[in-house]
């Protein structure tokens, strides 16, 4: 696993190499890239505000134990455990509430329990989909409620899949 | 979008106020905080990708990996757009590898560019093949098990793998099913 880590330094340091062979001028180049930064950033702002401030009354309102305790027989008829219902609940909201959810039942159950290692099979195979929804439609009039509904549906899939794999891998 | 957020909003709000009326206003102030503080942090991602993409796209290494995926991508998303599939490629690639923040802004521009071209169903692949995640390694998880103790933190990997494959192969023909004909 450690080799994972090189993957970022070697593909900048393979890119400007070959950058350099090409005579790119990679100081004006890299600045000419980065200015687009803050228009991107800032056309974003407002879905991202809009979205997170979301997430927020989900949690704090107590909506998502709420709906997570409505559920739980749901789950467990599915075969996922309902102690991951929460985080299932959430990783579509936000990614970085969803860590903490997920670090949390980590060291509540054991890293190598049945529970923790659904918990990461949750984690790692969904992802935030209303996050990414708001982001890469920012400023569309599209109609959202078909990718939206199949990217959730899909995920939710291949969560029941990856609980029963838990079991047997 | 519309109908989540006034969903979720109303019921929040309808909770907070039998439950908790003074933590309303502290609850969203919390969520936009959250926002700039994110924001921050994307920017700065932004920052070092686009750069790297500037650079990939200077030296003309876009336009072969561009080549090299075209005949497939092309397919895929059903567009004849060169450029828009080349972004496509460059936000799945970064995807597979699982850079942080690096997909987002060529999967945004491909995006911008389906739409303008009312291709509809190439915008909604796209975001449905992100949303479905595409990562192969799933770091996150792995370093957080190896940080709760865990004997064997990889072995989570091939149960991951498989489900996420599922829910991408799922995604994408289901989108592809439901497409509308022209």
């Amino acid at each position: 696993m450690k080799y994972a880590a090189l993957i970022i330094p070697l593909l900048f340091l393979a890119l400007f190499i070959w950058a350099l062979v090409r005579r790119v001028k990679l100081y004006d180049c890299f600045t000419e890239g980065v200015k687009g930064a803050v228009p991107l950033i800032l056309s974003l702002f407002p879905y991202l505000v809009c979205v997170l401030i979301l997430s927020e009354l989900f949690e704090a309102s107590g909506l998502s134990a709420r709906l997570t305790q409505g559920l739980s027989p749901v789950f467990s008829f599915l075969g996922i455990p309902p102690e991951i219902g929460k985080l299932v609940l959430l990783k579509p909201f936000s990614g970085s509430g969803a860590t903490a959810l997920l670090s949390e039942l980590l060291s509540e159950y054991g890293a190598d329990s049945y529970i923790a290692r659904c918990a990461c099979v949750a984690y790692g195979s969904s992802e935030t989909v209303f996050y990414i929804c708001a982001v890469y439609f920012a400023g569309s009039k599209k109609r959202l409620f078909k990718p939206v509904a199949i990217a959730l549906a899909a995920n939710f899939v291949s969560l029941i899949l990856g609980c029963s794999l838990c079991r047997i891998l | 979008m519309n109908v989540i957020f006034a969903a979720v909003f109303l019921a929040a709000a309808v909770i907070f106020l039998f439950t908790d009326p003074e933590g309303f206003l502290p609850a969203m102030l919390a969520g936009g905080e959250k926002a700039a503080t994110v924001s921050l942090a994307l920017l700065a991602s932004y920052c070092v990708w686009l750069g790297f993409f500037k650079v990939m796209e200077q030296s003309g290494l876009s336009e072969k990996l561009a080549r090299g995926m075209y005949p497939a991508a092309r397919r895929l998303f059903g567009s004849d757009d060169r450029q828009a599939v080349s972004l496509a490629c460059q936000n799945l690639a970064a995807n597979m590898l699982g850079l942080p923040g690096a997909p987002t802004p060529p999967g945004i521009a491909a995006t911008k560019k389906f739409l303008a071209a009312r291709n509809d169903y190439a915008a909604d692949m796209l975001f449905v093949l992100n949303a479905t995640s595409l990562q192969l390694l799933p770091t996150t998880v792995i370093a957080l098990r190896a940080a709760a103790g865990s004997a064997s933190p990889a072995d989570i990997f091939l149960p991951t793998l498989l489900a996420t494959l599922l829910s991408t192969l799922l995604g994408a023909l289901l989108v592809f099913l439901t497409r509308r004909r022209t």
